[in-house]
């Protein structure tokens, strides 16, 4: 595998590091995860030996033998996606949840590198560069990475059916005021006309979230992410049942 | 439109008045530096805590508008139209604020179609036009102001249809308050047949639509008649960003129905348990930040209900139109008595009032009429059938069975209709006076439809103050420089009552005149 499979998504590379990395020794409550705990810079990096004696009890028995104790052990055989679109059941999406609480108890820059506004990447791979998240970048990239972990919001149910950050955000953190297009979900849950049908009322067929009086509106005005979704038309038609995936 | 002279004052008077604004602003000598912003908050509050004038600008544009709504779109179409570098800011996460959701009335003595020529439905004119709207103000409008509305009502719709695609259907009514057939009803039935028309137009032109993106502060560095708006803050997401208007801002940001401090603050009337017809953005922040740097409102305890919403949750939604429009062709109102209560032509105040007079357990009364009235009152047969599937529209083949599915007593609504029967007849109305006219039509035939009905807040007649060019004035009379305003944000338009169908061509006759008006003025920091 060339080196460049080191620059795929930062998600799966991510989880990569995360399992290299994990680090027993430094652990801290799930409380403390919330609050970046480095004004601006990464601790010493772990590696995946420092707590996994061995990986027989956790990958499956036709797993190669892993050779060697960092990221780039896994990456030469689990190339990213360099489209920032990905398979499902990605790498990412299992190792994430196994490092981050509930399960786990690890924050962020125990596998990655980060520099204040500078520089985000993976520990122990040279050049990797992902992006210059700020204090307060990280501490939403946190918080959504955790939702994305255990939550009821769209982001765990995305989880849950395997579709990592990259998948909708691509292989660079995304930028604060980042909001997804609508092409990027129908990418997935299009086209339109197909959401239209599915969700057409069987009482009154105008009552339609997706084709509203409204015209077309961003797929964001209801569907969050990492915060509870709300129905937009129960701000007025207080009256109608509706309910939505990732609600309150 | 009127050309003013700017208003000169004497130099000593404003040296004075500079500085006692300044001593207003309670900062005392950091005010010297010349870094600090205007703000006139009253003391105490939140707002009045002292702001710096932004260092730099995340963002420079000519013109910034503040509000999609018709008045938004229609500033945004002739700014960028006239060569401005044009972004729309809108707080809410879609577009079109209470006009996307309106009733998609009109009123405009003409049209290019004319049909209330080919359909021989009388006169009229922009001055019948204004004269109606001013009586139905009661006097309390600015005829300045009306006359801008009135003269550009018919123009602006002409400019929607032809080159924003709006389509109209091919009949206009006689709504409350108005003397004549003027209002128009959109294809649609709603607002977004003219607010995507608009949309269309400004997009066209080069227009910015920012979404999500509420204004939080007006940047103006002292109340100097001659100190201009400087610019914007707006919080987007997690981001406070400072926008620069080169040219200018423009506040078409809606008036404020669901602000209930704001609302009580100016009428005790309007309380709490009021349904209200607006969308939830309707709130008045803009209208305290203008007033924070320097602007004068009127009016503002002027605030409409209207007085036919859906009962239960206050939605104006498309069957709550056809009680508006139907009066000029015969359409009844009956409380659960069975009686009329109201002359079914009279205006808003009136209609609502008279309900709300019924007493407590009044809620809701009803609009009777029968299928002969649908399409002339500009409604339409997929609406009816529509609002019959929801529950909304309550249809019979007689009169009997109709006040038995209203739980009306039978006896006195079919007595109440066979005299408003005969009023139309004898073209008099015994017990309200109503104008009775040719066009109405009496409940004969059926099938015959009943619709519930009671009022909610719907609209602020009051706000900013402007002139006849949009711009807004402050509290000494000079107009604030790079600083309109358009809409339902404005007050004196509609005096202390608006008639139903005049606040799409207030906002739309107004947006254009500010955009047009803001694209020539200049901003120097
Ligand atoms: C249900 C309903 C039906 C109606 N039917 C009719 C009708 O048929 N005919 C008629 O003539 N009139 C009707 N009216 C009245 C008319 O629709 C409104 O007066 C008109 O839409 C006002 O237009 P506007 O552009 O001034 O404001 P709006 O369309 O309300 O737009 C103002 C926008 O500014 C935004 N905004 C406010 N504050 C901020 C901020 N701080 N930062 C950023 N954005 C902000 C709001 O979110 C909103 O989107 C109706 C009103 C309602 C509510």
């Amino acid at each position: 595998m060339s080196s460049g499979s080191r620059f795929g998504d930062w998600a799966t590379a991510g989880v990569l590091a995360l399992m290299a990395f994990a680090a027993a020794g430094v652990m801290n409550s799930a409380g403390e995860q919330s609050e970046p705990r480095h004004a601006t810079a990464t601790p010493a990096p772990m590696t995946c030996g420092s707590c996994h004696t061995d990986y027989d009890g956790l990958l499956a028995e036709d797993h190669p033998k892993i050779s060697g104790d960092t990221v780039g052990a896994c990456l030469d055989c689990h190339p990213t996606d360099r489209a920032s679109r990905s398979a499902r059941n990605l790498l990412s999406a299992r190792l994430h949840p196994a490092h981050l609480p509930p399960k786990g108890d690890l924050d962020c820059e125990h596998c990655h590198t980060w520099r204040a506004a500078e520089h985000f990447g993976l520990a122990g791979v040279t050049d990797d560069n992902r992006g210059a998240p700020t204090a307060e970048d990280m501490q939403w990239m946190r918080a959504g990475m955790l939702t994305w972990v255990g939550s009821g919001f769209l982001d765990h149910l995305h989880a849950r059916a395997g579709i990592g950050c990259a998948d909708c955000h691509g292989r660079r953190l995304p930028p604060a005021e980042t909001t997804l297009t609508n092409e990027q979900c129908l990418a997935c849950h299009g086209p339109l006309e197909k959401l239209v049908e599915r969700s057409t009322p069987s009482d009154f067929a105008d009552r339609n979230p997706h084709q509203s009086h409204l015209g077309e509106i961003a797929c964001t005005v209801c569907h969050k992410a990492h915060m509870a979704s709300s129905v937009y038309c129960l701000g007025c038609h207080r009256n109608f049942e509706m309910t939505i995936p990732g609600g309150q | 439109m009127a050309e003013q002279k700017e208003p000169q004052e004497k130099s000593i008077g404003t040296i004075t008045r500079r500085s006692m604004l300044k001593g207003t602003v309670a900062l005392g000598a950091a005010a010297m530096t010349g870094s600090w912003a205007l703000n006139m908050a009253a003391p105490g509050r939140a707002e009045a805590a002292p702001k710096k004038l932004p260092d730099s600008w995340d963002e420079t544009w000519d013109v910034v508008i503040v509000g999609s709504g018709f008045a938004g779109m229609a500033a945004a179409a002739e700014a960028a139209g006239a060569g401005a570098k044009t972004v729309i800011l809108e707080k809410m996460p879609t577009y079109g604020g209470n006009s996307i959701i309106n009733g998609g009335v009109y009123a405009a003595w003409d049209s290019q179609f004319h049909y209330r020529q080919n359909l021989n439905l009388g006169d009229d004119s922009p001055e019948l036009h204004a004269e109606d709207t001013i009586k139905g103000g009661d006097y309390y409008n600015l005829p300045d102001l009306v006359q801008v509305v009135a003269k550009g009502a018919a123009p602006a719709l002409d400019w929607m249809i032809s080159e924003g695609g709006a389509r109209v259907r091919p009949t206009v009514t006689r709504a409350g308050g108005h003397s004549a057939y003027r209002t128009h009803t959109g294809v649609a039935g709603v607002g977004r047949e003219f607010t995507d028309a608009l949309r269309r137009i400004a997009e066209k032109r080069g227009a910015a639509i920012a979404l999500n993106s509420e204004v939080t502060w007006i940047w103006r560095r002292d109340a100097y008649p001659q100190s201009p708006v400087l610019g914007l803050e707006v919080k987007r997401g997690r981001r406070t960003l400072n926008i620069r208007a080169d040219r200018a801002v423009i506040l078409a940001s809606g008036g404020f129905s669901w602000d209930i401090k704001m609302r009580l603050a100016h009428n005790p009337r309007m309380v709490e348990s009021f349904n209200c017809t607006n969308q939830p953005g309707a709130t008045g922040e803009m209208i305290r930040f203008a007033q924070a740097v320097g602007a004068d409102t009127l009016h503002m305890n002027f605030i409409q209900l209207y007085p036919f919403a859906e009962p239960k949750t206050g939605i104006l939604d498309t069957p709550a139109v056809y009680p508006f429009n139907g009066p000029g062709y015969g359409i009844i109102y009956v409380s659960k008595a069975g009686k009329r209560f109201v002359n079914e032509l009279e205006r808003r105040d009136v209609c609502a009032f008279a309900q709300i007079h019924l007493g407590p357990d009044a809620k809701p009364t009803w609009s009777i009429f029968n299928e002969a009235m649908v399409l002339k009152m500009g409604g339409s047969n997929e609406e009816v059938a529509a609002g019959i599937e929801k529950g909304r529209f309550i249809k019979a083949d007689t009169i009997a069975e109709l006040a038995g599915k209203l739980n009306i007593p039978a006896a006195a609504l079919q007595e109440t209709v066979a005299k408003h029967n005969q009023y139309i007849d004898g073209g008099k109305d015994a017990d309200f006076n109503k104008p009775m006219t040719k066009a109405m039509i009496p409940l004969a035939e059926g099938p015959f439809y009943g619709l519930a009905q009671w009022p909610a807040v719907h609209h602020t007649m009051g706000g900013i103050r402007i002139d006849d060019r949009a711009r807004v004035i402050d509290i000494f009379g000079n107009p604030i420089p790079s600083l309109f305003a358009a809409g339902e944000v404005t007050g004196g338009v509609h005096g202390s009552n608006r008639l139903g169908s005049n606040a799409i061509p207030d906002a739309v006759s107004f947006g254009r005149v500010a955009g047009t008006n803001g694209a020539k003025a200049k901003t120097e920091a």
